[in-house]
C-alpha cells in the first residue's frame, strides 16, 4: 500500500515501551556526570536573610553549591507573544530566589554531588535563614484592601486584567425575563504525568555546543530562552527530546531547572543530571486552573440566551511563568462557548498568590470556562423548567450563521455544525432512553443524574510550523519537524501524512522531532496544534519535494513516483532521489481555530458516603478530519479520564500559611481503573476549510467538557439541592455536605 | 569490599559502605555494588535494567513493579540488600527468546499505552497476577490493576488488554 | 526521594535480631516487608541509624488456631490472611481487613507486625485487633512482655514499644460461641487509607440476642477507639434493624474526629454511623 494512509488507524510502533528499551531522560547517562539537587523554600513567603552552604559543601561527594549570588540576574521569559504585556515582566521568575521566596518549593540553592543520594543528603544541610512575611493564600484575598503583596516592588497583586466585550450588555439585561447569578469556583489541580521532569546537560568542549537532554513540548523556545539567559548563541545550544512520559501542557516549558542545569554544566565543565522527584514535582511543576467566577446570565422566558456578565479571579501563583497571562486570557476567550449571545462583558483578572506558579494544563481556560457557563445553563434550565438539552438546542449557533464572530472580541467560529454535533452525542448515548432509565432507577431508590456540556475549544494556534523532508539514498525519507511527541502518537500521524503525500509506504518514512539541530524553528506541542500545524507543513514539504523531482524530469508533479531510491516518471526515465535535494514546507496559521465538542455523563451517588460513581461518560469532538481515528479516540478517552479525576478526586490543597497539603501521590488522588468507566468517544469530522488537510485540534478535547458534564450530572442526581454544586472536585465530603444541608 | 552475605558471621554493613549484592534478574547475575540504603529500583536501573521506571519512589504509582520470586513487588519499596538471593524478573525478561509475551502483544493491540512510562510496571503486575491466579475474574483483575497508575489511557484499555492476554494464556481452557 | 543513610544487618534468628537491635541503640529500627517504613525513609520522615532486617525469620510466620484462640505471627503477610478461608466466623473481620490494605503488591509483602508497629490511625489491622481484643507479645534482648491492644497505641505513628522491642506475635482470645465479626471502611479511591473504618465483633445466643459486642473505629482519633456506648446499647438486645441503627448513631455520637484537608471531622463522624450501620446489617443478613 502506497497511499490512502490518511483516515486509517495505522498501528503505532510501540515496541520500545513494551520491551523496556524506551529511553526517557532518566535513562540517559553521560561519562563523568554529576547530580544536581535543588534546595527549595519550605515557607510560602519570606525574606532570605542568609544562606550558609559551608556544611553542605563539606559533605562527601559534594562538588558545588550555588545560590542566587552565583548566577547572573536573569528571569525566565514569556513564550507566547499573545499573552505578553510589558507589565507582566515585573513578575517573571528568577531561576533562584533572590532576597525573597514567594512559594513553598521555590528554588533557593542547588547542590551538585557525585551521587543522587549524597546530593540529597547535602541539600538538607544548606542552612537558609528566613524572615517570614505575611502570605496571600487565596485568590480572593489577593485583591482585598491591605493584603500582603507577593511582589512588593510592583505595588499590586494583579498581573493583568483582560476585558472582553460584545454587544450592548445593559440593553440585553434590561430586556431579560430571567437573570440568574452565582459564584463558581474551579479548583487548583494539574497534569501530574507519570514521568517527572528531568534534564541532563553536557558541554562539548571540542565543538563548544551545550546539549540538553530531556527537552519536550517547546524545544526551540526553550533554546532561545536559554540562549538569552546564559548569554550564548542559539546555535551553540542543542535540545534533545527523549521519550517523554506524558506532558499534558506542564512538561517542556522552560523552568528554573532548565537554566540551572545548563548553567552548572557550563560552570563545572561536567555533565549535570537532574531528575525531579515526585514531592518536588507537586510544588515545582506548573499548577493549573484555580479561578473563581462571578457570573450573571440573562435570558428570555422561553429560554433564549441574551447576555452574560462575568468577573473572574484567576490564580497565577507566585510568578508569571513562560505562559504569561494565559491563565487569565484563555478563560475569557471561552466563556461565550457555542451559543448565540446578543451581548456579553467579561473581565478576568490574573492575580498573584504565594503558591506554586500556574501554567496551562490540557484544555486550559476552556475547561474552567465551560464548567462555569454550563453549570449556569443548567441552573437556568431548572429555573425555566426546561430540559437542559432543549435549552442548549435553542441557543447553539446554527451552521447557516457561520462564520460567526463576537467582534470586537477575538472570537470567530469558522466551520462546523454545532447543533448536529450536539444531537449526534445525544443520539449515540441514547439520551431519551437514558432519561427513562433515570426514572426507573430513581423509582428504585437510586440517586442517579445526567449532565452534559457543550463547548468551543481554541486550537491550532500559530504562528507557523516548518517541515523538512530529506530523501536518503536508500530510498527512505526523513521528515524533520519542530513539534514534539508527548507520548500520544504524533510520529505515527505525521508519518501517515508524509507517506500519503509522497506516495510511498509508511515504513519508508521516519519522523524526526527529537533535535533542535535538525530544524531551525519550531513552536512545539501545545494547544492541540501538532496535527494541524506540523501536519500541513509536512504535506506542503511533500508537495515541494514532488515538485522539485518533477521539475528535474520535466513532467507534471502528479506523474512522478518515488521507487527504490529513484524518482521515476511514466515513460521509465529515472534520476537518483539523492539528486533532488530536500522538500521544505511551512504552514502559517495567523488565526486559531475554534472547534466544537460536547460531553455527557451519567452518575450515581451513594447518599450515605457521598461517593460519586461515573456510570457512563461520553465525549464528542469535531476534529475536522481524523488522520488516525484510533489514536485520536485514545487521546480523547485519556483526556476525559483526567477530566473525571479533576471533577471528583484531584485537588492541590493549601492551608492558610501557603503550605501545600497534597505533596504525595497518596494525597493527590488520580483515578485508577477502579474509578473510571469505559469512556465512549464520538469523533465528528466536519472538515476545516482553513487548511489543506481539513484538520482541527483534538488532543485536549476529551477534557474540556468533562468536569462540567459531571458537575451537572451530580447536581441532577442531588435534585433540588444540586443548585449548590458550585465548586469542584465533588469529593465525598463535599457531596455529603450538600446533602446534610438539605 | 564486603559481601552482603558476610553479615551472617560478621559486622554491620556501614551506612554508605558499598557492598556486593548478589542479585539475579531475568536469570542473569547482576554485579551490584551499592550501599545498604540503595533501593532495589535504583540497583536495577544502575545496572542496566532501566526498563523499570521510577514514577514516585514512595510506593504509590507502581511504575517500578518487578517480580520477586514470581510475585509483583514495588522495587522502590525494597532495599536492594533485601532482594539478595531472590529471583527477580523485570520487563526486559518478559519476552522469551525474542518473542513477545501475550501481555505485551495485548497491550499493543488494545492501545493499553500512550506515553509508555507506566507500561513496564503494569506488565509485570499483570504477569505476576496471571501466573499466581490464572483464572482471576474480571473484577479481581480490575482490583489488582488499580494498584498502578496510568495517566494517559485511563486504564480501561489496560484492563481489556490483560483480559485478552488471559484468554490467550489459558488457551483452550477458557 | 532517596532513603537517608543507615547501617544494615540481616538477622538470621530472632535472638540475633533482638541482640543486634539492643546493640545498635535507640535509633535502630526493624525492617520486615518495608511497605510502611520505606515510604517514610523515602520522604526522610524516619532516620534510623541502623536497620535490623527480620524479613526472613521463618519463626515469626504462621497463623495458628488452637482451642478457639488465634495466634498470628509478626511476619504473616496481609495476602496470607486475605487468602485464609478458615479465618471465618469470629475471625472474618481479620480476613476482610487484610484484603482492604493498600494494593495487591503491598499486601504480598507487608506484614502484620509491621502494620501494628507503624500505628497509622487509619490502618486496618490496628482497628480489627482492637475489636478482637488482641494481646501483642513484645520481645527484646532483655525479655518478653504482653501488651494488651488497648495499651499498645500511643498516638499517630506511635506505640509503647521501647527501642529494641519487637512485636513477635498477636494473640486473639477464644471468642464465645456464636461470635462473628465483619470489617467496613470507606476511602474515596481504591486502595487508599480509609477516611474511617469500623470492625464489629458480636457474640449472640441462639435466640439472636447479643451477649457482647465490640466495636472499634479507625480514622477518627489518634489511635483506634472503641465505641463503648454503642456496644452497651447492643448488649442484651436482639439485633433488629432499629437496634443496629441506634448503635450506629451512638458510635458516631461517641467519637469526635478532627478534620483535615481531605475529610472534615463532621464527615468522618457521619461515616462512622454509615460504616457501623453497614457492618451490623451485614451481621444481621449473614446469619
Amino acid at each position: 500500500m502506497t497511499s490512502g494512509y490518511i483516515g486509517v488507524s495505522v498501528e503505532r510502533d510501540d515496541l520500545a515501551f513494551l520491551d523496556g528499551t524506551a529511553c526517557y531522560v532518566a535513562d540517559v547517562d553521560r561519562e563523568g556526570q554529576l547530580y544536581a539537587r535543588v534546595v527549595r523554600s519550605p515557607v510560602a513567603h519570606a525574606r532570605i536573610l542568609d544562606i550558609d552552604v559551608a556544611e553542605a559543601l563539606a559533605q562527601p561527594g559534594v562538588v558545588a553549591v550555588i545560590t542566587a549570588a552565583d548566577i547572573p540576574e536573569t528571569r525566565i521569559p514569556i513564550r507566547l507573544p499573545m499573552a505578553e504585556t510589558p507589565y507582566t515582566h515585573l513578575f517573571l521568575q528568577p531561576p533562584l530566589a533572590r532576597e525573597v521566596v514567594r512559594y513553598v518549593g521555590e528554588p533557593v540553592a542547588v547542590v551538585v554531588a557525585s551521587d543522587p543520594y549524597l546530593a540529597e543528603d547535602a541539600a538538607e544541610l544548606v542552612d537558609v535563614d528566613f524572615d517570614e512575611l505575611d502570605v496571600v493564600s487565596d485568590i480572593l484575598s489577593a485583591t482585598t484592601q491591605g493584603t500582603p503583596l507577593v511582589h512588593a516592588e510592583a505595588g499590586t497583586n494583579i498581573v493583568a486584567t483582560v476585558p472582553l466585550g460584545y454587544g450592548d450588555v445593559e440593553a440585553a439585561f434590561a430586556r431579560a425575563d430571567v437573570v440568574i447569578r452565582d459564584r463558581l469556583r474551579m479548583h487548583r489541580h494539574t497534569a501530574v504525568p507519570m514521568e517527572t521532569r528531568g534534564l541532563l546537560a553536557e558541554m562539548d568542549h571540542g565543538t563548544g555546543v551545550l546539549t540538553l537532554w530531556g527537552a519536550a513540548k517547546v524545544k526551540h523556545f526553550t533554546r532561545s530562552a536559554l540562549s538569552s539567559m546564559l548569554g550564548i548563541e542559539r546555535h551553540r545550544i542543542r535540545l534533545v527530546e527523549n521519550h517523554v512520559g506524558g506532558g499534558f501542557g506542564v512538561r517542556g516549558e522552560p523552568y528554573p531547572e532548565d537554566f540551572l542545569v545548563a548553567f552548572l554544566a557550563l560552570r563545572l565543565g561536567r555533565p549535570i543530571k537532574w531528575i525531579e522527584d515526585r514531592a518536588e514535582h507537586f510544588v515545582a511543576t506548573n499548577h493549573a486552573r484555580e479561578q473563581e467566577h462571578d457570573l450573571e446570565i440573562a435570558a428570555t422566558a422561553d429560554g433564549r440566551l441574551l447576555a452574560f456578565r462575568d468577573r473572574a479571579w484567576c490564580d497565577q501563583g507566585a510568578y508569571v511563568r513562560s505562559q504569561g497571562i494565559l491563565p487569565a486570557l484563555l478563560p475569557a476567550l471561552h466563556l461565550p462557548g457555542p451559543y448565540r449571545w446578543e451581548a456579553f462583558s467579561v473581565e478576568t483578572r490574573g492575580v498573584l498568590t504565594n503558591r506554586t506558579p500556574v501554567g496551562t494544563y490540557r484544555g486550559p481556560g476552556m475547561t474552567e470556562a465551560t464548567f462555569v457557563r454550563e453549570r449556569m445553563l443548567d441552573k437556568l434550565a431548572a429555573e425555566l423548567r426546561l430540559d437542559p438539552a432543549e435549552l442548549r438546542r435553542r441557543n447553539l449557533i446554527r451552521p447557516g450563521e457561520l462564520p460567526f464572530s463576537f467582534e470586537p472580541a477575538p472570537i470567530t467560529y469558522e466551520s462546523g455544525d454545532f447543533p448536529a454535533g450536539f444531537e449526534h452525542l445525544l443520539d449515540e448515548v441514547g439520551y431519551d432512553d437514558l432519561c427513562k432509565q433515570r426514572q426507573v432507577r430513581r423509582a428504585s431508590g437510586e440517586h442517579v443524574g445526567i449532565g452534559f456540556a457543550a463547548y468551543t475549544e481554541i486550537g491550532a494556534i500559530g504562528p507557523f510550523e516548518e517541515a523538512r523532508i530529506v530523501p536518503r539514498s536508500d530510498g527512505r525519507f526523513v521528515v524533520h519537524v519542530g513539534v514534539a511527541s508527548l507520548g500520544q502518537g504524533v510520529e505515527t500521524v505525521l508519518g501517515q501524512i508524509a507517506a500519503e503525500k509522497l506516495g510511498v509506504p509508511m515504513d519508508a518514512v521516519s519522523i524526526d522531532h527529537h533535535d533542535t539541530e535538525k530544524l531551525a524553528d519550531g513552536f512545539g506541542a501545545f494547544a492541540s496544534r501538532s496535527t494541524t500545524l506540523a501536519g500541513n507543513a509536512v504535506a506542503l514539504a511533500a508537495e515541494d519535494l514532488r515538485a522539485k523531482a518533477a521539475a528535474r524530469l520535466d513532467v507534471p508533479a502528479g506523474e512522478i513516483r518515488f521507487v527504490q531510491g529513484q524518482v521515476r516518471e511514466p515513460s521509465g526515465r529515472t534520476i537518483p532521489l539523492a539528486e533532488v535535494g530536500e522538500g521544505r514546507g511551512r504552514f502559517d496559521k495567523p488565526h486559531p481555530t475554534f472547534s466544537f465538542g460536547a460531553a455527557l455523563s451519567l452518575v450515581s451517588i451513594d447518599r450515605e458516603t457521598g461517593l460519586v460513581k461515573v456510570l457512563r461518560h461520553a465525549v464528542l469532538h469535531d476534529v475536522g478530519r481524523a488522520v488516525n481515528p484510533e489514536l485520536l479516540r485514545r487521546q480523547l478517552a485519556g483526556a476525559a479520564s483526567q477530566g473525571i479525576g479533576a471533577a471528583l478526586l484531584e485537588e492541590l490543597l493549601y492551608d492558610e500559611y501557603g503550605q501545600p497539603q497534597s505533596t504525595i501521590m497518596a494525597d493527590y488522588r488520580m483515578p485508577t481503573v477502579e474509578e473510571l468507566p469505559d469512556i465512549e468517544v464520538i469523533v465528528e469530522e466536519r472538515p476545516n476549510t482553513a487548511n489543506p488537510l481539513g484538520v482541527k485540534g483534538g488532543g485536549e478535547s476529551g477534557m474540556v467538557g468533562t468536569p462540567a458534564a459531571i458537575a451537572n450530572a451530580v447536581a441532577d442526581a442531588l435534585g433540588v439541592e444540586g443548585a449548590r454544586v458550585w465548586r469542584l472536585p465533588l469529593t465525598p465530603d463535599r457531596v455529603r455536605e450538600m446533602l446534610r444541608h438539605h | 569490599m564486603p559481601h552482603v552475605d558476610q553479615h551472617l558471621s560478621g559486622d554491620w554493613l556501614e551506612a554508605d559502605e558499598s557492598v556486593r549484592i548478589r542479585l539475579v534478574a531475568n536469570d542473569q547475575e547482576l554485579p551490584v555494588e551499592a550501599p545498604p540504603r540503595c533501593t532495589l529500583a535504583d540497583a536495577l536501573r544502575d545496572n542496566g535494567l532501566k526498563g523499570t521506571r521510577l514514577g514516585c519512589e514512595q510506593g504509590s504509582c507502581g511504575a517500578c513493579t518487578v517480580l520477586l520470586d514470581g510475585r509483583p513487588v514495588r522495587s522502590c519499596l525494597m532495599l536492594a540488600v533485601q532482594a539478595e538471593g531472590g529471583r527477580l524478573e523485570t520487563v526486559e525478561g518478559l519476552a522469551a527468546g525474542g518473542e513477545l509475551h501475550a501481555l505485551q502483544r495485548a497491550f499493543h493491540d488494545h492501545g493499553a499505552l500512550q506515553c509508555g512510562f507506566c507500561t513496564s510496571g503494569f506488565l509485570m503486575l499483570a504477569a505476576g497476577l496471571l501466573r499466581e491466579e490464572p483464572d482471576a475474574g474480571r473484577e479481581r483483575i480490575r482490583e489488582v490493576l488499580s494498584a498502578n497508575l496510568c495517566r494517559c489511557t485511563g486504564g480501561g484499555p489496560i484492563l481489556q488488554a490483560v483480559l485478552a492476554a488471559q484468554r490467550e494464556l489459558r488457551g483452550g481452557r477458557g | 526521594m532517596k532513603p537517608p543513610p543507615f547501617a544494615y544487618r540481616r538477622a538470621s534468628s530472632l535472638e540475633e535480631a533482638l541482640r543486634l537491635a539492643a546493640e545498635a541503640g535507640e535509633d535502630a529500627k526493624f525492617i520486615a516487608g518495608g511497605q510502611s517504613l520505606m515510604p517514610l525513609l523515602a520522604l526522610r520522615l524516619s532516620r534510623p541509624s541502623h536497620l535490623v532486617d527480620i524479613n526472613r525469620l521463618q519463626e515469626l510466620g504462621g497463623v495458628h488456631q488452637e482451642n478457639g484462640a488465634l495466634r498470628v505471627g509478626a511476619l504473616v503477610r496481609h495476602a496470607t490472611l486475605e487468602r485464609s478461608p478458615d479465618l471465618d466466623g469470629p475471625w472474618q473481620a481479620l480476613r476482610e481487613a487484610a484484603a482492604l490494605i493498600g494494593h495487591y503488591p503491598i499486601r504480598l509483602r507487608g506484614t502484620f507486625g509491621g502494620s501494628l508497629a507503624h500505628a497509622d490511625p487509619a490502618a486496618e489491622l490496628p482497628v480489627v485487633s482492637t475489636a478482637l481484643q488482641a494481646t501483642f507479645i513484645a520481645r527484646s534482648a532483655s525479655g518478653e512482655r504482653e501488651i494488651p491492644v488497648s495499651e499498645f497505641f500511643a498516638g499517630p505513628l506511635m506505640t509503647v514499644l521501647e527501642p529494641g522491642e519487637l512485636v513477635v506475635e498477636a494473640r486473639f482470645p477464644a471468642p464465645s460461641p456464636g461470635t462473628r465479626s465483619v470489617f467496613e471502611e470507606f476511602s474515596p479511591r481504591a486502595g487508599d487509607f480509609a477516611f474511617a473504618a469500623a470492625a464489629v465483633v458480636l457474640a449472640a445466643d441462639d435466640g439472636g440476642r447479643v451477649r457482647n459486642a465490640h466495636i472499634a473505629l479507625g480514622g477518627v482519633a489518634a489511635i483506634p477507639v472503641r465505641a463503648h456506648e454503642a456496644e452497651a446499647a447492643l448488649e442484651g438486645e436482639v439485633l433488629t434493624g432499629s437496634a443496629a441503627q441506634e448503635a450506629a448513631r451512638l458510635a458516631a455520637a461517641g467519637c469526635d474526629p478532627s478534620g483535615d484537608a481531605h475529610a472534615s471531622g463532621a464527615y468522618r463522624k457521619e461515616l462512622v454511623a454509615t460504616l457501623v450501620g453497614r457492618a451490623l446489617s451485614r451481621l444481621r443478613e449473614e446469619r
